[in-house]
This record gives C-alpha cells, sequence and structure tokens, in this order.
C-alpha cells in the first residue's frame, strides 16, 4: 500500500516539475493599453496571437486600463516592482518616466531597419536628451470641425472655413451678433495646451539652456487675442476652467460654432447629436501664424524593469509595424506612424459624400507637415500649471497679457533652475 | 476561568486591529517617515532631512490652499450641523409617505460624487440652468458667473459638498431624534411652549451625542474635499477652489513629488487631530 503511494506521490512530483520546467522556458510579457477595450479587443486580440504564433516560446499578456487611471496603475505598480513589460502612453506621461529613467532606450536597442519605418518628425516626439523613449504608434491630427448652419445664420460662407487663429475675432463677433453662439471653446488654461497655439503661431517657447523664451511682444499680443475674446464672450466663460471635453460639449450642443479635435470624436458627435453631425464640415486644422500643424502621439513603451526586454522589444516593434498599423487604421479615424502605412491608398481614396471620410484624409494630408509641436522637457507637468495660471489670469483681467507672461516666464526659469 | 472570560473580547477586537494597522497606522507612520525623502514613485527615495517642511512654509500656494481648506471648514460645518437637525425634525413625523421625503433627501448622498459634480458643473454653466432659472424669475440680471470666477468659484463648490452632505447627517440626526422621549414634548406642550422653545430646549440638547459626531464628521470631510474639486473646477480659476488636499494630489501624482506631498499630508493630519480634539472637548463634556 505505501509502496504504491511513494510511487504516485512521486509521479505526481515528477509532473509538476516537469510542466514547471515548460513553463519556465516560456516567457509572459505584459501589455498594458489605454482604454482599447471593447471597441478594440478583437484586434489587439489578433495581433497577440498572429505574434505569439510567430514566437512560440512568447506568451503576451493584455491589460487595457481606463485613460484616466493609467499614470496611476503604472506609477504603483513601478513603485511595487510589479510594472507591465510593455505599456502604449501618451507622450507627456511616458516624458515623466523618461525622466525617472524607468524606460528602455529605442535608439539604442532597435536596429536600424526598423527604426527607418517611421516618420521622422514623429520619432523625435520621444526624443529626449539623445535617448528615444517609446516607438510612435498611432496619431491623430486635429482638423476643423465647423457647423455649417451657424455659419450659414452668421451670413459666413461655409466653403470657407477659418484657416488661422487671427481671423477668429471677427468672425466671432459676427457669429455672436447674428446667432448669439460661441465661436469655440479653445482649451489653453488647461494642460500646458496653450504652449501649442504659441508655437503654431511661432512664438519660441524656450532657449537652448532651457530658460523661457517666450516673452516677446507677438507673444503679448497673441495673449491679448485670447483676451479680448474672452471678454467679449465670443468664447464662453467656462475657457478658464475647461477644456476639450467641454469644448466637444459645447460644439455638440450647437452652443459654439467650430471644434477643433481629432476626426476620431465625429463618431461621438454622429451618436450624441446626429443633427449637428449632419450639419458639420471638416477642414484643415486651425493655425497660427507660422501655419505649423500638431499631431498627437500615442507610443509604445518598454519599462526599464521588465524580465525579458528582448521579446518586449520584439513585441513592440511587431504591434508597431506597417501591416499591423494600417490595420488599426482601417477601424477607426487614425493615422499610423509609418511611412508604408501613410501611403496606403486607404487614405487618399474616400468616398467624398462621408463626413469621417474627409476628415481622415485631411487628416492624413498634414501629416506630411505635422510635428509634435511641444518637445519633451523636463518638470513638464509643472510647466503646464505656469503656463495654465498665465492664461487663467490673462483672461479673466486678473493680469495684463503683458504682466502675466512676464511673471510666468519668471516662474518657469526658477523651476529650470532647480 | 476567570482569565478566559477578560481575555475574549480583546480577541475579538485583535482582527481590527492587524486590519487597521496595516492599512491605517503603517501608512500613517509611513507617509511621516516619506516626508523626510525626495520620493518620486519610481527610483529610490534619499533622505533630504526636514526640507520638504522648509519649503513647504515658503510655498505661498501652500498657504493659499490651506486658507481655502479653512474657507471650506468655516462655510460648510455649521451648514452641516445645523441644517440637518430641522430636516431629521420635518421627517420624523409619521405623516404618510414620509419615508420618500426621507428617501428623496438621501438619494444625493449616495450618488456617485463625481456624477454629483458633472450635473451640478452643468447647472453652474454661464448660459446653464441656474442663471437661466434666476434670470427668469428676475433675482439677476447678468448671468453670474459661478464657477469660473475667482470669487465664487470656491463657495459654489462649497454648495455642492453641503447639498450632497445634508442627508447623510439627517439619518444621523434621525436615529438621536428616535431617543428622545415624547413625553417630554408633551409636557412642554402643556406648559406653552411653541415649536421653536421646544426644540430649543429638548431636541438639540439631548442630541448633543449627535451633534458632536456630526461635527467631527463633517469636519473631517470639509479638510479632506477632493472629489468635487476636481471635477468641477480643477482648483480654478487661478487657484481660487484649490483645496490642500488637491495640491497635495497634484504634488504628489502630476508632479510625483511624493516627499513634498507627505510633508503636507503630515501637516494635515496634525491639524485635523487638533481640530477633533477641540471639537471633543468643546462638545463631549455635559
Amino acid at each position: 500500500m505505501s509502496k504504491k503511494l511513494i510511487t504516485l506521490t512521486l509521479l505526481v512530483v515528477f509532473l509538476f516539475t516537469m510542466s514547471s520546467i515548460g513553463l519556465a522556458q516560456e516567457k509572459q510579457i505584459e501589455f498594458w493599453t489605454m482604454q482599447l477595450k471593447p471597441t478594440f479587443t478583437d484586434y489587439i486580440n489578433g495581433v497577440i496571437s498572429d505574434f505569439e504564433e510567430e514566437n512560440p516560446n512568447i506568451d503576451v499578456k493584455w491589460v487595457d486600463v481606463p485613460w484616466a487611471d493609467m499614470e496611476k496603475k503604472i506609477l504603483a505598480a513601478t513603485a511595487a516592482n510589479n510594472a507591465p513589460d510593455v505599456a502604449n502612453l501618451n507622450v507627456p506621461f511616458s516624458m515623466k518616466l523618461a525622466e525617472l529613467d524607468a524606460l528602455v532606450d529605442m535608439d539604442a536597442n532597435l536596429s536600424d531597419d526598423v527604426k527607418d519605418r517611421y516618420f521622422p518628425t514623429v520619432w523625435k516626439a520621444n526624443t529626449y536628451e539623445g535617448e528615444t523613449h517609446a516607438i510612435p504608434w498611432y496619431l491623430s491630427t486635429s482638423v476643423t470641425m465647423y457647423n455649417e448652419t451657424i455659419f450659414e445664420n452668421a451670413g459666413l460662407n461655409p466653403d470657407n472655413p477659418p484657416q488661422n487663429y487671427w481671423e477668429l475675432l471677427e468672425m466671432g463677433r459676427q457669429i455672436k451678433e447674428k446667432t448669439g453662439k460661441f465661436i469655440f471653446l479653445p482649451p489653453i488654461a488647461e494642460t500646458g495646451r496653450y504652449m501649442e497655439y504659441m508655437v503654431r503661431e511661432g512664438i519660441p517657447l524656450m532657449n537652448d539652456d532651457g530658460t523661457a523664451a517666450f516673452n516677446t511682444e507677438k507673444s503679448v499680443e497673441f495673449l491679448q487675442l485670447w483676451a479680448r475674446m474672452y471678454e467679449e464672450r465670443l468664447i464662453p466663460e467656462e475657457t478658464v476652467t475647461e477644456g476639450h471635453n467641454a469644448a466637444v460639449d459645447f460644439y455638440q450642443s450647437g452652443q459654439a460654432a467650430i471644434l477643433l479635435t481629432g476626426p476620431q470624436f465625429l463618431s461621438r458627435i454622429e451618436e450624441n447629436a446626429p443633427e449637428i453631425f449632419e450639419k458639420t464640415r471638416v477642414a484643415p486644422e486651425i493655425s497660427g501664424s507660422a501655419q505649423k500643424v500638431g499631431v498627437a502621439v500615442m507610443n509604445i513603451a518598454v519599462l526599464e524593469q521588465t524580465e525579458y526586454k528582448d521579446a518586449s522589444l520584439k513585441f513592440a516593434a511587431y504591434i508597431t509595424n506597417n501591416e499591423n498599423q494600417l490595420e488599426f487604421c482601417k477601424l477607426v479615424n487614425i493615422l499610423p506612424s509609418t511611412k508604408k502605412a501613410a501611403q496606403a491608398p486607404y487614405f487618399t481614396e474616400i468616398d467624398p459624400n462621408s463626413v469621417k471620410d474627409k476628415a481622415k484624409k485631411v487628416s492624413a494630408e498634414q501629416l506630411e507637415r505635422a510635428e509634435n509641436l511641444v518637445p519633451p522637457i523636463e518638470n513638464q507637468s509643472q510647466l503646464n500649471e505656469v503656463i495654465n495660471q498665465m492664461v487663467q489670469n490673462a483672461l479673466l483681467g486678473k493680469k495684463s497679457p503683458k504682466e502675466a507672461i512676464s511673471d510666468a516666464e519668471t516662474e518657469w526659469n526658477n523651476i529650470m533652475s532647480n | 476561568m476567570k482569565l478566559r472570560k477578560t481575555y475574549t473580547p480583546y480577541l475579538f477586537l485583535v482582527p481590527a486591529l492587524i486590519f487597521m494597522g496595516i492599512f491605517l497606522f503603517y501608512p500613517i507612520v509611513d507617509v511621516f517617515r516619506l516626508s523626510f525623502t525626495n520620493y518620486n514613485m519610481i527610483q529610490e527615495a534619499s533622505y533630504v532631512g526636514n526640507q520638504n517642511y522648509q519649503d513647504l512654509l515658503n510655498d505661498p500656494l501652500f498657504w493659499k490652499t490651506l486658507k481655502n481648506s479653512f474657507i471650506y471648514l468655516i462655510g460648510v460645518v455649521p451648514l452641516l450641523v445645523i441644517l440637518p437637525i430641522f430636516i431629521a425634525i420635518l421627517v420624523n413625523r409619521k405623516l404618510k409617505g414620509i419615508k420618500w421625503f426621507r428617501a428623496a433627501y438621501y438619494i444625493p448622498v449616495v450618488t456617485s460624487m463625481v456624477v454629483v459634480g458633472i450635473m451640478w458643473k452643468w447647472l453652474y454653466r454661464g448660459n446653464g440652468l441656474l442663471n437661466y432659472l434666476l434670470q427668469t424669475i428676475g433675482l439677476i440680471n447678468e448671468p453670474i458667473s459661478w464657477l469660473t470666477s475667482t470669487d465664487y468659484a470656491l463657495y459654489s463648490v462649497m454648495a455642492v459638498t453641503i447639498w450632497k452632505g445634508l442627508g447623510y447627517y439627517m439619518v444621523i440626526y434621525l436615529a438621536g431624534l428616535q431617543s428622545i422621549p415624547q413625553d417630554l414634548y408633551e409636557v412642554a406642550q402643556i406648559d406653552g411652549a411653541n415649536w421653536w422653545q421646544k426644540h430649543l430646549h429638548i431636541t438639540i440638547p439631548l442630541l448633543k451625542p449627535s451633534i458632536l459626531l456630526v461635527t467631527i464628521l463633517s469636519s473631517i470631510a470639509a479638510m479632506k474635499v477632493f472629489t468635487e474639486v476636481y471635477v468641477m473646477t480643477k482648483g480654478g480659476p487661478i487657484n481660487s477652489s484649490k483645496t490642500l488636499v488637491f495640491y497635495i494630489y497634484e504634488k504628489a501624482f502630476e508632479n510625483l513629488n511624493l516627499g513634498y506631498a507627505a510633508a503636507m499630508g503630515f501637516v494635515l493630519f496634525v491639524i485635523i487631530f487638533i481640530l477633533s480634539f477641540i471639537n471633543f472637548k468643546v462638545l463631549g463634556q455635559e
């Protein structure tokens, strides 16, 4: 009896050991994305299973995280030494992690032919001090969406949408007078977005040594423009405390004539406000005197804490390759970061009657000129706050634009010198 | 036999104590330790002495947010202590359908603060419902900038905290009212006391334990305010509605300066501790 028991026990132990050895050969990497479920569950699962087929000893575990929670979750996981291996991040956040040496340098670890796939201007979005800390994944350039009915009611020609910020003052006055509506809600008082506006206008942000360079006469005039629009209520008073979400709200509810955002938001407008969607037309993004076009970059980074650096790099390069990106772009109105995918006829052969298609074409056409307007800077969130306060003070008339900019310059330099 | 009797109650307390030890006492001690470092969640923390404390003394935003938190305290606590007493008295009658009123007052309490914040943000808009109503009935001529004026933003947010909290404290007082013997009121009635005198001389003194509880709870809640600020104004415009806890959150999770945030957190902890102590002294005596 006991002999049988001993044999049985040994057999079980043997089997367990063998299976755990088998498991040990498998490399398990954890991949976090920002809010891609449930819409893109099948797509991502497809990419993962294709990758696992080509790489039988790598197992990818996919975790999807709500947009707003990603930062906190990764920070908490990193602090607990439990960070994912590969993560989909946005540029400001990956910069925050890169500042603290938490990300793997892609320049040093990827081969040249992989790196060459990507648009150089977009690759630079993640370059800081000679290291590129993430691979650009999917992109979005903003387009101008406008409500043709409000334009017509205000006596403006819908075939002639505004192209630069300075036109908005007169147009705004006309819209307010004839229809009582706002022209749009510029998200300039939050998240340092005003810096992008300044770059589009051709106002320099900082000098080579990191000190502030935006205290110029042009800069004062530019801020004065927005302060005047705020004072005359051509833009809603909520500009001073709310941002992009409110901008979409105001447009969707028919209270604003224009919305500057990525084409993917057309789906949201179609769902929430079909009557506004019917009246929506698209045009290239309104810019400033420097005619620059911005691009929002989502990227794929590999965390330094990873146990399987090669496997993680392999997966990061795989999910951002031409074929996979093109497939993703066919599911939703985003753009690829790779040159070959962006040249696909998918982006130029469109249905002229579909506003979503037109938006896709316009945003793709802008891609060549597009750049990440605000380069990665250290202490980004503190500097953003300085700019936010500067704009809020000027809009509310608490400080004159000149004073607000001057004070912001001093604070910026203080932060950079610490 | 006698020994076992005295041990048993303590044994029952042990699990709760362990839980509190791990999730409450240990973090408090660790935050105190963190406040002497420059921890940023990713790299090893290094000791910086009391640099963080020195920095916060010289930080104008720390003092501004502390002041905002105190305004919050002074504005919200008296209203949340007094108003629910009267609401509780009103819903304490055995009228038909009174339960619906109690439920109605409690619904804001069980609604997520995020939802409440978004809802009130819409109501407070320049062309929102509140301005529309006030203008229609002629109370105001121009719309008021509830959340976008540095003068009003903080108070507008406070109003939402009060609105949401009324039902919570009403329930505490309701429970307290049940233990007041009805014959006291009958005696007072015979003596010719009116409604106001009855409640001033009977209800309120006998509700003292509940009042103490509500004062402490609402004081702590007022000092810890975060969600309403985050959803409605993000502390703006120009930091006028930024509370200390919101500033701590920003420092910790936006700027990744957890050492500094820990220092501010510890200062907040000491302030709340002192407040609670004062509360007990003032209201605890009979």
